[in-house]
């Protein structure tokens, strides 16, 4: 199968490792996004699989051949730079069709692969001009272009849309998934942005410090992260996450007593000190409240509020989501969640327990 | 920023006064010289008009003097432009490591003066003692007369004036190489393609505006790095088959004292020059692409 | 990004290949002149003589005027270095600072000085400091190298690239012209003032055309034309004597140059000469 596996990759620079251990299969035809912070290893990882970087230690397999040490023009990969990488002496033609020539393709192929493309991506017309007479969302274009005559079963982009300005995001984000469609090939797409992430991905690779944190469809990484820092990085604004410790049977959290589901009581008990996470849209008001803290601050966000709540006892944070319909709250709130909205992550290390999450009853929303 | 003040003229006054008068009044003085026949010593100059420039133009001499200084700048273009241009390009963009230590070690002899590289070449080539002779000695050939024949004498002293400069050339177009950003070259490999592809398409394109300053000052210095070597060496010889079209200009007024010839040269070489320049703005210029 | 680098070595031995051309010259230089007459020609390729004997520099110390010839040298190159670095300094700030009419004319007229074979301008040079009986004198020398015109593109380069807003809060604070030479730009490029200095130190000290027509006096020679003497029409010659001298002409400027390297290197890669 043309998929591409990572078996135990490492890369280091000397002393530092910049990826540490990766193990991921990436399926044929599928669009997988590379997701993390700056620093995260996530361009070096795509950079591996190109080519342009060196693998330290483990495997790469690409359609099944191991190709550690294999030039990157021999891996039939066409690619998309953060800053584009068009030839500035080059007419678009030429930038484009560039590729085609090295490979010795005929030149009525080239042609008509050319003209599909330039009508695709809404550049025809624009041939004979240079890269510096081209605005950055048409650059970008071209780019792709470029990448997409090449009909290469690897598509790899690095921060393609990072340069854009918001609007011109949202229209390339709807190209992108459009041009995967055309020929499915193997996409790998590298963002710290998570919508992005969220929207174009079918699946996504979390990676912080260069470790490999979840694979997953966007839906399982939003309801179900894997550890505290997936939590907290996947969502805007992000989950909640509130320290609690399981005694006598009973949750205490910002010295509330709550009462999760009694199935789940053996598995709390075995980490006592949890982190709790449960979403901002997931809370709600509530005249039985699990919870309640003073009002600090009410962000006005358009169709929706942001409350910021100073939970009492202990003072720890809480965001809670409310539609802007109903009557801003003041003073001393009481907030409530469903059970079946809650992940629990372990207070030292961070893993997700893995709570069952499927119950009877719930509680207030 | 403020208006034309006496101020500027004086920031600009040391530089251009120098300027002016060691520079452009003499190739002034040169125009005048050549309408006259001196020896540079009487105190009387006659006036002969256009009598210089037009037996230097119907000479036979003129010939030799073209095709010397022709010879010349072709050795000179490839050791001093081509070959460097090559290089720097491996240096750059091939290896992983070493390069400082590469341009550091290649640039050293354009630190050493080209009389110390006419005299150590002189010993190192000489046919019966020299280290070169005792090398090719032992693999059986016979050290050619390096200094005495016709076009030989030619591309060695080139070869000398190329292992001094060639370091110098060696560092600019590196410095160039390395303006080439770096995600160019991969997209370009990527597509898969061959180093000399790779050189031809994209690095002396994008490389084009130091590479055109590179070759023009080959050729206007190159010519004028001759006067060591030759002046230490051959002068001129054998039978003016080392001199070209500056020397003789310094045979004919330091040798021969024929002041006038000489600045008829002069002026010719300026010519000459000039026209080089003009093609090259003209012509060339607009082939480069500059970076703004 | 370089993947393959096991292939890389046969550049690299290309590349070694001509660092020896490059260097084994001047290695030879340097064996050369610790030996004897004797091992000159019998044992002309070792690099390591048997017995390194300083025969040669104590011959060139006693019957040349060495320290003379250094002194001259020196005397020459530090004066045309110091004004061309002034001169130039001085023009790139008025090309940077004012605005007047025919700019760009003036600075163009300025550079193309750099393109005038000195061929042209050497006889008419030669008899106007001969006039000024200036001739055998480092003066007469130095006269005409008070300004360059490569040196007044450079420092004009290396102005330009100071941000503006610098110049005009000195401006704002009524600073002079001087003043916002001297305390804000000058501190600002002194790398590449430096850099430049040193290349023309270096050319200075290796000049040998120009000092040639001026200096006919052996006392008043530079050292690169006390290598003259040693080129016999014979072609047989003292050679190591003769490498000797080489070694002490070639010495200053390489151990200038190998002090100062990656400064040098540096300032080059920065600047670069895009036309």
């Amino acid at each position: 199968m043309n998929g591409i596996i990572f078996e135990n990759v490492c890369k280091s620079y000397g002393e530092t490792a910049v990826v540490k251990d990766l193990n991921m299969t990436i399926q044929e035809g599928e669009r997988l996004i590379l997701l993390g912070p700056s620093g995260c290893g996530k361009t070096t990882t795509l950079r591996m699989v190109a080519g342009l970087e060196n693998i330290t230690a483990g495997t790469l397999k690409m359609g099944g051949q191991v190709v550690n040490t294999v030039e990157p023009g021999a891996r039939n990969i066409a690619m998309v730079f953060q800053n584009y990488a068009l030839y500035p002496h080059m007419t678009i033609w030429e930038n484009i069709t560039f590729g085609l020539f090295i490979q010795k393709i005929p030149i009525e192929e080239i042609k008509a692969r050319t003209e599909q493309a330039l009508e695709i991506l809404n550049l025809s017309g624009y041939e004979q001009r240079k890269p510096n007479e081209l605005s950055g969302g048409q650059k970008q274009r071209v780019a792709l272009c470029r990448s997409l005559v090449k009909q290469a079963p690897y598509f790899l982009l690095d921060e393609p849309l990072s340069n854009l300005d918001a609007q011109l995001r949202l229209q390339a984000r709807t190209e992108l998934v459009k041009i995967h469609n055309l020929y499915r090939p193997t996409f790998i797409y590298v963002t710290h942005d998570q919508v992005e992430a969220m929207t174009v991905g079918q699946r996504i690779a979390i990676m912080n410090q260069g470790a490999l944190q979840q694979l997953d469809t966007p839906d399982v990484i939003y309801q179900h992260p894997a550890n505290t820092f997936v939590a907290s990085f996947i969502g805007s604004p992000p989950m909640n996450l509130l320290q609690g410790a399981f005694r006598d049977g009973a949750l205490w959290i910002a010295g509330c007593r709550v009462n999760p589901p009694t199935k789940w009581h053996t598995l709390l008990a075995e980490h006592q000190e949890l982190w709790i996470g449960i979403r901002p849209e997931q809370c709600c008001l509530s005249d039985a409240p699990m919870l309640h803290g003073q009002i600090e601050f009410v962000e006005h966000l358009g169709s929706q509020r942001c409350i910021h709540l100073r939970l009492h006892q202990d003072g720890q944070r809480l965001l809670c989501m409310l539609p802007a319909d109903q009557p801003i709250p003041t003073g001393t709130m009481g907030v409530s969640f469903s059970w079946q909205h809650v992940n629990g992550f372990d207070g030292h290390v961070g893993q997700n327990i893995e709570l069952p999450n499927r119950i009877s009853h719930n509680y207030a929303c | 920023m403020n208006r034309f003040t006496w101020q500027s003229a004086l920031f600009l006054a040391p530089a251009t006064i120098t300027l002016l008068l060691f520079a452009y009044w003499p190739l002034l003085q040169d125009v005048w010289l050549s309408f006259h026949s001196w020896n540079m010593v009487s105190p009387t100059m006659k006036f002969v008009g256009l009598q210089n420039y037009l037996q230097l133009l119907s000479s036979d001499e003129l010939i030799k003097i073209l095709l010397n200084t022709v010879l010349y700048i072709l050795v000179l273009v490839c050791v001093n432009f081509i070959l460097p241009y090559l290089l720097s390009f491996i240096i750059a963009h091939r290896l992983n490591r070493f390069s400082f230590f590469y341009r550091s070690a290649l640039f050293i002899p354009s630190t050493v003066s080209l009389a110390v590289a006419s005299i150590l070449f002189l010993w190192i080539l000489n046919p019966l003692a020299g280290p070169l002779n005792i090398i090719l000695s032992a693999i059986g050939l016979e050290s050619p007369r390096w200094f005495k024949e016709s076009g030989l004498v030619i591309i060695i002293i080139g070869l000398i004036i190329g292992w001094k400069v060639f370091g110098y050339n060696l560092i600019l177009l590196a410095a160039a190489m390395v303006d080439v950003p770096k995600e160019l070259i991969e997209a370009a490999r990527l597509e898969n393609v061959s180093n000399w592809q790779l050189f031809r398409r994209i690095i002396v394109p994008m490389t084009s505006s130091t590479a055109l300053y590179v070759f023009v000052i080959t050729v206007v210095f190159g010519l004028q790095y001759v006067l060591v070597p030759v002046n230490m060496l051959t002068q001129g010889g054998p039978d003016q088959g080392s001199t070209n079209l500056v020397y003789i200009v310094y045979q004919y007024g330091f040798v021969f004292f024929q002041t006038g010839k000489a600045s008829a040269f002069a002026i010719l070489t300026m010519l000459i020059y000039a026209l080089f320049l003009i093609v090259k703005t003209k012509v060339l210029d607009k082939k480069v692409h500059y970076e703004n | 990004m370089k993947i393959n680098s096991y292939r890389d070595w046969y550049w690299h031995i290309l590349l070694l290949f001509a660092v020896v051309i490059q260097l084994w010259p001047l290695l030879f230089m340097l064996s050369t002149s610790f030996k004897t007459m004797d091992q000159i020609f019998l044992s002309t390729l070792n690099p390591l003589p048997a017995k390194p004997v300083i025969d040669n520099y104590l011959y060139v110390l006693k019957n040349l005027p060495l320290i003379q010839y250094i002194v001259n040298t020196l005397l020459i190159a530090s004066s045309i270095t110091l004004a061309k670095i002034i001169t130039s300094i001085l023009a790139g700030f008025a090309f940077v600072y004012y605005d007047f009419s025919h700019k760009e004319k003036l600075f163009n007229t300025l550079l193309l000085t750099f393109f005038i074979p000195i061929t042209v301008v050497m006889m008419p040079n030669y008899l106007f400091i001969s006039k000024l009986g200036l001739l055998n004198t480092p003066w007469g020398v130095i006269l005409p190298q008070l300004a360059d015109g490569m040196g007044i593109f450079l420092m004009r380069q290396s102005m330009r690239n100071i941000p503006k807003p610098l110049l005009e809060a000195g401006r704002l604070e009524n600073a002079s012209p001087w003043v916002i030479l001297t305390r804000i730009i000058l501190p600002l490029i002194k790398p590449s003032v430096i850099a430049m200095g040193i290349v023309f130190f270096i050319n200075s000290w290796n000049d040998y055309f120009w000092p040639l027509l001026i200096l006919h006096d052996k006392p008043t020679y530079t050292l690169p034309l006390a290598l003259q003497m040693f080129i016999s029409a014979e072609g047989g010659s003292e050679w190591g004597i003769a490498m000797a001298v080489a070694m002490l002409t070639a010495l200053p400027p390489l151990l200038l140059y190998l002090t100062c390297q990656r400064f040098i290197m540096n300032t080059f890669m920065q600047s670069g000469v895009k036309g």
